[in-house]
C-alpha cells in the first residue's frame, strides 16, 4: 500500500502488552488519516461518557498520508484523546520532526491504552518496540527529559514527552516534541500522565511508499517554490512568524485584553514582532520540510529573564501578554520558555491567569486565597502562577483546573471566557462574528485549529470577508472546519495548506491536496470526495461530543450580552442566534444540533 | 485636512526611513479617497492587500474624513 503503511502500534501500558494490527485499507481511504484515522478508532473504541483521567481512556498519535512525504509541511501529526478540560474532544496538532519520524517507525498510528502502573516510555525504532522504565525521568521539565532520552536512545531518535504539568494532571498540559513544539491543547498532556507515559521515542527509516514518486516531487516542488516566491518578496510569516498579527488584530480592535474585557492593547508594540524581531531574535526555526519556517529562536541573553528557546508565537503574545496586560517582552518570552519547559499550552495557562487577574481586581479573590496580589500587568505574577499551575502548589490547584472550573469555585463563572471550558484563542469574536460561530460549535471547544475563518475575517486569505457581519458566515465556518479537518487528516501544516493547497474561488476546492493525497496513496480522491471525507470526520468527531454529553453550542456571556467597549467593533457582540439555526442546517443536523439519520447514512457513519 | 496612513509589519519599508511607529500623517483637499491616500505608497492594490479605514473594511472610492487612519497590510494567513 502506498501513502499509508496501514499498521498500527497498539500498547496496553495495564498489561505490557504490545501488538501491531493492520490497518483496513477501506477505513484508510474514508477517514484519511491522521485526525480522521483516530476518531475512527476512538469512536469505535471508547465510551464517549468515560472519566477522561481514567485508564479507559485511550490516547492516540496520528500521522497522515501526507506526513513524511515530499508534500511541503508533510510534517504533521495529531494527539486525539477524549479531552479532561471539555469533557469532549481533544485533537492537538503539532509539527517539528517527531512527527515524521514516528511515520517512519513503519507505523501510522500509536494507541495506548490502560494505565501504567510506574512510569515508563515508550522507544520504537522500526521492529524494536519497548516499553521501559522511566522512574529517573518523573519530575524532570521538558528540554532535560528530552536531552536525557536521546542521550540514552539514539541522536537520530525524536521525543514527544510532558513536563511536571502533564504528571500533576493540570488541564493545561500539553505534549511537547522536539522541545518546543506542543500539541497543546484541552489537556492531552495531562491524559498521557494518568498513563504514566512519560514520552514517546521514535525512529526508524521505513518512509512511507509513494505512488506515483514522480509527480509527487514535481507537484511538491512547485508548490514549495509558489511558497518561495513569496518568501522572496519579504513574507509576514518568514520574517515575523505569527508575531507580526497582533497590530493587526490590535487595527481591527479584536485583541484579546485583560480577558477580553477589552479589545485594543496601548502597549501592543511593546510586544509584538518588530519588538521581538529587534530585541531577541536568533533565526527562523522550520518544522521539517517546511519552505516558509515561521519557528523563531530567541534569547533573552541577561537579566532576570534570562533564557533562550523558541517563541512566542501570536496566541502566545494575546494570551500571556495581552490576555494579562502585560507589555514586559523579555517576562513575556520568558513565560513562553517556561511554558514549554513545564509542558503547558500557553493560550489555557495565559488565559486562566488573565481570569484570576479579573477575579482578583474585582474583589472575589484575595492576596489570601492567591498567596499574592494579582494584577493585570504584573508580569512577575505571571510566571510565578505559571509554575505554581504546573507544579500543582497552592493556588495551583485551582489554576490548574483552568479558567472555567476557577471561576466556578469563586462564584463568578461569568467571567471565564471559555466554550466547552476551553479557553477562547487570540480573536475576539465580537469583531469576528465567523469566529464566535466556530467558537461555539467547535468540536474541542473554542480553538481557532477547528476552521480559522480569521484567514478571510482577518487576514484576508484566500478572499477578505467583512468581519463583522454574519451574512455568509454560518457556510464560510462549515467549509473551513471541513478544509481543516481535511488538512489535519492528510497531516499538513494549515499556515501552507490554506494560502498554496486552495484555489481562490468561493468554493475553495482543495485541488493540489486532494492531488496529492491521490499521489501519495493511489486512491483516486476528487476534491469533492476529499472535502466528503473531512465531512464525515467532522461528523464523527460530532457524534463523539454529543454522547460524551457535551450537547450545548453556546458562548459565555460575556460574548453575547456585552458590547466591546472599544475599538472598531465598539458596541458589538456576537450575533450567534443569527448563525446557529442555518448553520445547523447546511451541515444537515437537526435544530438541536444532532446530526440527522439521512446526514449519517450519507457519510456512512453509525446511527 | 490632516489623515494618517499606517503600515503594519513588511509593508512599513514602503515608508520613509526613519517613520516612527509605521504611521504617517498627510495633509489632503476634501474628497480625497481612501485609493488617493494608499495610492502614493508602492504596495499591491489587488487582493495581496487588506486595506481598512479606522479599522473597518473600506471602500477603495470612500472619502476620507479629517482624523482618518487608513490601514495597510499583507494578506497572508497567520495566527
Ligand atoms: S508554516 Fe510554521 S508551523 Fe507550519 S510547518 Fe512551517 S514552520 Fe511549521
Amino acid at each position: 500500500m502506498y501513502g499509508w503503511h496501514l499498521k498500527l502500534l497498539r500498547v496496553n501500558l495495564t498489561t505490557k502488552k504490545i501488538t501491531t494490527e493492520e490497518i483496513d485499507p477501506k477505513i484508510a481511504h474514508d477517514y484519511l488519516g491522521g485526525r480522521g484515522l483516530a476518531i475512527h478508532y476512538l469512536y469505535k473504541e471508547v465510551d464517549p461518557m468515560v472519566d477522561p483521567l481514567a485508564p479507559e481512556n485511550k490516547l492516540i498519535f496520528a500521522t497522515g498520508p501526507l506526513t513524511a512525504t515530499p508534500a511541503p509541511t508533510g510534517n504533521r501529526y495529531m494527539v486525539v484523546t477524549k479531552s479532561p478540560l471539555t469533557g469532549a474532544l481533544a485533537h492537538s496538532n503539532s509539527g517539528g520532526e517527531f512527527p515524521t519520524w514516528m511515520k517512519r517507525t513503519g507505523f501510522d498510528l500509536f494507541i495506548f491504552e490502560g494505565k501504567s502502573p510506574e512510569p515508563v516510555y515508550l522507544f520504537v525504532n522500526e521492529d524494536q518496540i519497548e516499553l521501559r522504565n522511566a522512574a529517573h525521568l518523573w519530575g524532570k521539565e521538558v528540554p532535560e527529559t528530552t536531552d536525557i532520552l536521546k542521550g540514552e536512545t539514539s541522536l537520530e531518535a525524536r521525543v514527544a514527552c510532558i513536563g511536571p504539568a502533564g504528571e500533576n494532571l493540570a488541564l493545561m498540559a500539553s505534549i511537547m516534541n522536539d522541545k518546543h513544539r506542543a500539541a497543546a491543547r484541552s489537556g492531552v498532556g495531562a491524559v498521557m500522565g494518568s498513563k504514566n507515559l512519560k514520552a514517546v521515542v521514535a525512529m526508524g527509516n521505513k518512509n512511507p511508499k509513494l505512488h506515483n514518486s514522480a509527480k509527487m516531487v514535481s507537484l511538491s516542488v512547485q508548490t514549495s517554490k509558489n511558497v518561495g516566491v513569496d518568501v522572496k518578496k519579504g513574507s509576514n510569516m518568514r520574517i515575523y512568524g505569527t508575531s507580526y498579527v497582533p497590530q493587526v488584530t490590535n487595527t481591527l480592535g479584536i485583541l484579546p485584553t485583560r480577558n477580553f474585557q477589552q479589545g485594543t492593547f496601548e502597549h501592543v508594540s511593546n510586544i509584538d514582532g518588530d519588538a521581538l524581531k529587534n530585541q531577541y531574535l536568533i533565526r527562523h526555526t522550520p518544522c521539517y520540510r517546511c519552505p516558509l519556517s515561521c519557528g523563531r529562536l530567541t534569547e533573552v541573553p541577561d537579566g532576570k529573564y534570562k533564557g533562550k528557546g523558541e517563541g512566542p508565537e501570536y496566541e502566545t503574545i494575546s494570551s500571556l501578554g495581552t490576555g494579562c496586560g502585560v507589555s514586559d517582552l523579555a517576562a513575556l518570552v520568558k513565560a513562553n520558555y517556561l511554558c514549554n519547559e513545564y509542558g503547558m499550552d500557553t493560550i489555557g495557562a495565559g488565559m486562566t491567569i488573565a481570569a484570576a487577574m479579573e477575579l482578583y481586581e474585582k474583589g472575589y479573590i484575595n492576596d489570601d486565597i492567591v498567596g499574592q496580589s494579582l494584577k493585570f500587568g504584573d508580569h512577575d505574577a505571571v510566571i510565578a502562577m505559571l509554575k505554581k499551575m504546573a507544579y500543582n502548589e497552592g493556588f495551583g490547584k485551582d489554576l490548574a483546573q483552568g479558567s472555567y472550573r476557577l471561576c466556578e469555585k469563586y462564584g463568578h463563572p461569568e467571567i471565564a471566557v471559555t466554550t466547552r471550558k476551553q479557553e477562547f484563542p487570540g480573536y475576539d469574536p465580537r469583531g469576528s462574528q465567523g469566529m464566535g460561530l466556530l467558537y461555539a460549535t467547535s468540536n474541542k471547544g473554542a480553538s481557532h485549529m477547528e476552521g480559522d475563518v480569521a484567514y478571510e475575517e482577518v487576514f484576508g486569505v484566500p478572499v477578505k470577508e467583512n468581519p463583522l457581519t454574519t451574512e455568509g458566515k454560518p457556510e464560510l465556518v462549515k467549509h473551513f472546519e471541513d478544509s481543516f479537518a481535511l488538512m489535519d487528516s492528510s497531516g499538513v501544516c494549515v499556515f501552507v495548506g490554506i494560502r498554496y493547497m486552495f484555489n481562490k474561488d468561493r468554493m475553495i476546492l482543495p485541488q493540489i491536496l486532494s492531488e496529492m493525497l491521490q499521489l501519495s496513496t493511489g486512491a483516486d480522491y476528487t476534491p469533492e470526495e476529499a472535502l466528503k471525507a473531512a465531512e464525515r470526520v467532522y461528523n464523527l468527531e460530532r457524534m463523539f461530543i454529543l454522547k460524551a454529553g457535551s450537547t450545548v453550542d453556546t458562548l459565555p456571556p460575556r460574548m453575547l450580552n456585552e458590547p466591546l467597549p472599544d475599538g472598531p467593533a465598539k458596541g458589538k457582540v456576537v450575533e450567534l442566534d443569527k448563525m446557529l439555526p442555518e448553520f445547523y442546517a447546511l451541515r444537515g443536523w437537526d435544530e438541536n444540533g444532532w446530526p440527522t439519520k439521512e446526514k449519517l447514512k450519507e457519510l456512512g457513519l453509525p446511527n | 485636512m490632516i489623515v494618517q496612513v499606517k503600515m503594519l509589519a513588511n509593508y512599513r519599508e514602503v515608508l520613509p526611513p526613519g517613520t516612527k511607529h509605521g504611521t504617517v500623517e498627510l495633509d489632503v483637499p476634501e474628497g480625497t479617497t481612501v485609493y488617493d491616500v494608499i495610492s502614493r505608497f508602492s504596495i499591491p492594490l489587488n487582493d495581496e492587500s487588506v486595506i481598512v479605514l479606522n479599522g473597518l473594511m473600506t471602500d477603495m472610492n470612500a472619502p476620507l474624513q479629517a482624523g482618518d487612519t487608513v490601514t495597510a497590510f499583507s494578506a497572508i494567513a497567520g495566527g
